[in-house]
């Protein structure tokens, strides 16, 4: 049985990381434990919103979290200074390795998708399920490359239908609706395609 | 009349055609829900209940029934086929899964899994059908420090599968566990890390954290690698799994089985742990554990056969004593008290022919899925074929209705959407995302029965180990620990020395 | 392609048309659509079933689907939280009870009395302490006489701190009889752990725990209330023992956001009334042991803010 090709974790040298040089990328990479770190610190103040009293039995409400920041606080000064303990040494890297992938890695893509799922569930409850499933899916299409209206356009719509009927037809789950005008059109369109 | 002809004659009602076409409907649906991104089986159960109210109480048993067990199974489907667990016990899937499908291995690794799966449910369900009296009765001497340790034993075990640094594990598995203590506590009631948002009290799901970080990350490095997810032709000779195969993991499968049966018996803990605590195990006691992660069978088989072991075990407590311990079995609860039937030991003496079909369901359904499980895993397969920007689009669509799903709570699909951008992230930078959800899961479990072993206990901090099952489990756990750092340590004491 | 642009504006014109009618359409045809029932906890528990059982029934006088949607968290306030933002149209209606009142008084939430209409209190119990049948003290005088001489050697399995179980324990406590409280999140491992010899006793109203009552393997020692419950007339009440502890009865309701028209709140009133008048509703209701007469309108409405201020009070002593 041969080791898997593709992924191979131990791989020293990394290629994807969009236009940085390795340095930077080593700097990117040693943050991160700081970061945490001084989140694990700064976190447990700001646990509790209201002056609730908590009852006196037991450890309270803040005992465990506390414990847990403050392991995470240890665990991620150990990994500091691991980082730092290697930072020295020559042909050593940081304990975080980036993955190796299988040809090019399109960060613009990559970010352009992340705003575009955000922005669908952000319009999800402004424009309703339909809407803006519809309209994401069409989108998602076109930029994943799909440029056939007549491919993306049946998708989207029939799709987002059968989508509409198989949860909040068959399966009574109340999506979003939309706000105003959207939910009229929400509505409508379940009356339409026979839901409601 | 004795176990063996009750079952009998349970075999005999569940044979009739419709009581058999229930069981086939439930299996079904749960094999497709659990496979598909995002619906998890408990999801598709409580989407299901409506349903129940039009049949038979049996009837409605038979479906929740087939659906749990089906589901548990799907969801291994996703996370073989593209990485994306259907449900968080399809985790350990990924791991050693998924690397076989990348080797053009799909169809044997779908193979291994299921009949693990079958195994793992159908021992478990024989150990309903024939033990349940023992077995709940020695659940019942279980109390909260048992929980708790059984928990910790969870909490190593994601220390010990780790492929990447411990410490990196462990900041990754504090971080899920802080990531699990924002809402409302779980003894006093008091909202914590709300940072004012009153939505944030009602805490962060695992389930949204889950398909935030597998299914989201995955979909974009889809669209950012041009990525084909159209099954590779398989190169020669490993197509599909032979009976060799299925023999050469036999010992995988009878160790996840083991283990599985024995966690689902506790309540709370459910399919994940146990197929997580049997990879950890797995992966220390084969052969080969140190390839564990790059596509080994044995690591894929025994998670497989844990995760359905806790399903016929999970049924005992509620089946023998009225109490589930699990999400799904809390909605066969609420479908049988619909129906007016209350489970618990009065059901055996009033309605014995009852237990046993379900006894009998649950045997059929186990066989049954080897069948559905291959035909879901065949067509979730041609599936692939789609182009992968409209797989990725519905992906995505179907995440956002898993995480709404969860609470019917649009705030969950924000915080899913956070956290997909987050594991998006983590892979870039190689920060391993699995001991996070696994935090998210486990440190409630354990901060709850932490906390009410204390309160049970006079806050007497030794009652974990004066208590000799509990004190059993937590030796088992350092146990554990060591031998899964043992290497580590020996390579750093070594390269010291050098 | 001019057409279609036409036939689209002519199709989005209609729709428009359409809608705006739909919008108009005001309380006379209500309901004319499914009426989401939001149950506020996970599936399985008390309001669960309550919430479940009550649709069924008020689909029938409605004439539309009930579909239920739980939406569970916080103590009931991420449901209710739901329930008071989406429009007061009498399209989403939700349980409100008792254990989500109480966390109202302990700082939980942003959702008060005031943002909610109830419609009726359909199901109301008060809770008993149930004692293992395989325990040593098998009546209130005995386990009240062991818990004085022995101070917090009774443990009584509870929902929480802070909760209507904790204000009970604490009024106990003042009376000279100081038990544990262990608290369980899960209702489920409450249940077990007097079950299995964990604890000594649990605090619970009879519904939840009927199939142990059944099966004999709990039995009630005492209820908190004013009058022995009819159902287990045997069962001396806290006052009779000398600590008269009551007013902290499980109570669970139907609500609508504040805000709803008078006329909407009238045609739910009637539907939830045709369905406690139901056999179907009689049977659950005496299988939980939380039969009432539904209390609605005003008393129902003062029933909610008392109780809150009632916990507020005893919490803050």
């Amino acid at each position: 049985m041969a080791p898997s090709p593709v992924r191979d974790q131990t791989s020293r040298n990394s290629t994807a990381g969009g236009g940085l040089t390795p340095g930077m990328i080593r700097l990117l990479l040693m943050a991160l434990p700081v970061g945490v770190f001084l989140m694990a610190l700064i976190l447990p103040g700001y646990m509790f919103e209201t002056d609730q009293k908590p009852t006196e039995i037991g450890l309270g409400p803040a005992a465990w979290p506390r414990a847990m920041l403050l392991a995470l606080a240890i665990f991620s000064a150990l990994w500091i200074a691991q980082d730092i303990w290697v930072l020295g040494r020559a042909g050593r890297t940081p304990l975080l390795r980036i993955p190796k992938e299988d040809g090019h890695y399109h960060f613009g893509k990559a970010l352009v998708g992340l705003v575009m799922i955000v922005l669908y569930g952000w319009l999800l409850s402004v424009l309703g399920f339909a809407i803006s499933t519809a309209v994401f899916i069409a989108t998602w299409c076109v930029f994943g490359g799909l440029r056939k209206i007549s491919v993306v356009l049946p998708v989207s719509v029939i799709g987002t239908i059968a989508l509409l009927w198989l949860f909040m037809g068959l399966a009574l789950m109340p999506l979003p609706r939309g706000v105003g005008i959207f939910g009229e059109f929400s509505i409508w369109l379940l009356r339409a395609v026979g839901i409601y | 009349m004795s176990a063996l002809e009750l079952l009998g004659g349970g075999f005999l009602a569940a044979f009739e055609l419709w009581a058999f076409l229930t069981i086939v409907t439930g299996l079904l649906i749960g094999v497709v829900a659990g496979a598909l991104p995002g619906i998890s089986f408990v999801n598709a159960m409580a989407m299901a209940l409506p349903f129940t109210y039009v049949m038979e109480p049996t009837q409605s048993m038979l479906f929740l029934g087939g659906i749990y067990v089906g589901g548990v199974f799907g969801g291994s489907i996703s996370a073989i086929l593209i990485n994306v667990p259907g449900t968080p016990a399809s985790l350990p899937a990924t791991w050693d899964g998924y690397p076989m499908t990348k080797r053009g291995e799909a169809k044997r690794a779908l193979t291994i899994a299921v009949t693990a799966s079958a195994t793992g449910g159908l021992v478990s369900a024989l150990m309903l059908a024939f033990l349940s009296a023992p077995f709940a009765s020695f659940a019942l001497k279980f109390s909260q420090p048992e929980f708790f340790a059984a928990t910790v034993l969870g909490l190593v075990s994601v220390i010990a599968i780790a492929k990447d640094q411990p410490v990196i594990t462990m900041v990754s598995l504090l971080l899920g566990i802080v990531v699990g203590t924002v809402g409302v506590d779980p003894l006093y009631g008091q909202a914590r890390f709300s940072f004012g948002i009153p939505e944030m009290e009602s805490g962060i799901r695992f389930v949204v954290v889950m398909i935030g970080l597998f299914a989201i990350g995955e979909v974009v490095d889809l669209l950012a690698t041009n990525r084909d997810l159209r099954p590779k032709k398989a190169d020669g000779k490993a197509v599909g799994a032979r009976l060799k195969d299925i023999l050469y993991v036999k010992g995988a499968i009878l160790r996840g089985t083991g283990i599985g049966c024995m966690i689902g018996l506790i309540p709370g803990a459910g399919a994940t742990p146990g197929a997580v605590i049997a990879y950890g195990i797995e992966k220390q006691v084969s052969k080969r554990g140190d390839k564990f992660g790059t596509g080994i069978e044995e690591g894929l088989a025994a998670p497989e056969a844990a995760k359905n072991a806790t399903t016929g075990a999970a049924m005992v407590p509620l089946l023998t004593l009225g109490i589930p311990g699990s999400a799904a079995t809390a909605i066969m609860l609420a479908a049988m008290m619909l129906q007016g039937v209350n489970p618990g030991p009065l059901l055996f003496i009033m309605d014995p022919s009852m237990v046993y079909t379900i006894f009998a369901a649950m045997i059929i359904a186990n066989v049954l899925m080897i069948g559905a499980g291959i035909g879901v895993a065949q067509m979730f397969s041609t599936l692939m074929r789609t182009p992968p920007a409209i797989l990725a689009a519905f992906i995505i669509v179907l995440s956002v209705i898993g995480a709404y799903g969860v609470r019917n709570n649009i705030f969950d699909v924000y915080v899913c959407l956070a956290f997909g951008v987050l594991g998006w992230g983590m892979k870039r930078v190689g920060f391993p995302s699995a001991p996070l959800v696994l935090g998210v899961i486990l440190g409630p479990l354990a901060e709850r029965y932490f906390l009410t072993s204390l309160a049970n206990s006079r806050q007497d901090w030794t009652v974990f180990f004066t208590r000799p099952i509990s004190a059993t489990i937590l030796c088992l756990a350092l146990v554990f620990i060591l031998w899964s750092l043992a290497p580590g340590l020996k390579t750093l004491f070594l390269r010291r020395r050098s | 392609m001019k057409s279609i642009i036409g036939k689209v504006t002519l199709c989005a014109t209609a729709l428009l048309g359409t809608m705006a009618f739909a919008g108009s359409a005001a309380a006379q045809d209500y309901p004319n659509r499914p009426v989401e029932l939001i149950v506020t906890f996970g599936p399985g528990g008390g309001a669960d079933l309550m919430g479940r059982t009550m649709a069924q029934l008020m689909e029938e006088s409605l004439g539309v689907a009930i579909p239920v949607s739980n939406v569970g968290g916080a103590s009931g306030n991420a449901g209710l939280t739901q329930l008071r933002t989406n429009p007061a149209d009498g399209y989403t209606i939700g349980t409100l009870i008792s254990l989500t009142v109480a966390s109202w008084a302990s700082g939980l939430g942003d959702n008060k009395p005031e943002d909610f209409r109830v419609i009726s209190v359909v199901q109301s119990s008060p809770s008993f302490l149930f004692v293992p049948t395989s325990g040593p003290h098998q009546t209130a005088e005995a386990l009240f006489d062991f818990a004085k001489a022995n101070p917090g050697a009774i443990t009584v399995a509870t929902s929480g701190y802070g909760t209507q179980d904790d204000v009970t324990l604490k009024l106990l406590s003042n009376a000279g009889i100081q038990m544990e409280n262990v608290p369980f999140q899960a209702p489920a491992e409450r249940y077990a752990s007097p079950i299995g010899g964990h604890t000594s006793a649990i605090y619970e109203e009879p519904g939840d725990v009927a199939q142990f009552i059944a099966a004999g393997q709990l039995a009630p020692v005492v209820v908190f209330a004013k009058e022995r419950h009819s159902e287990f007339p045997d069962v001396p009440t806290s006052a009779e023992l000398g600590i008269d502890i009551s007013g902290l009865d499980n109570y669970r309701s139907i609500a609508v956001a504040a805000g709803t028209s008078d006329e909407i709140v009238a045609k739910l009133e009637a539907a939830v009334a045709t369905a406690t008048a139901s056999d179907e509703w009689k049977a659950f209701c005496a299988k939980t042991y939380t039969c009432i007469t539904p209390v609605t309108g005003d008393a129902a409405q003062a029933m909610v803010s008392d109780f809150r201020d009632l916990i507020a009070a005893q919490l803050a002593n």
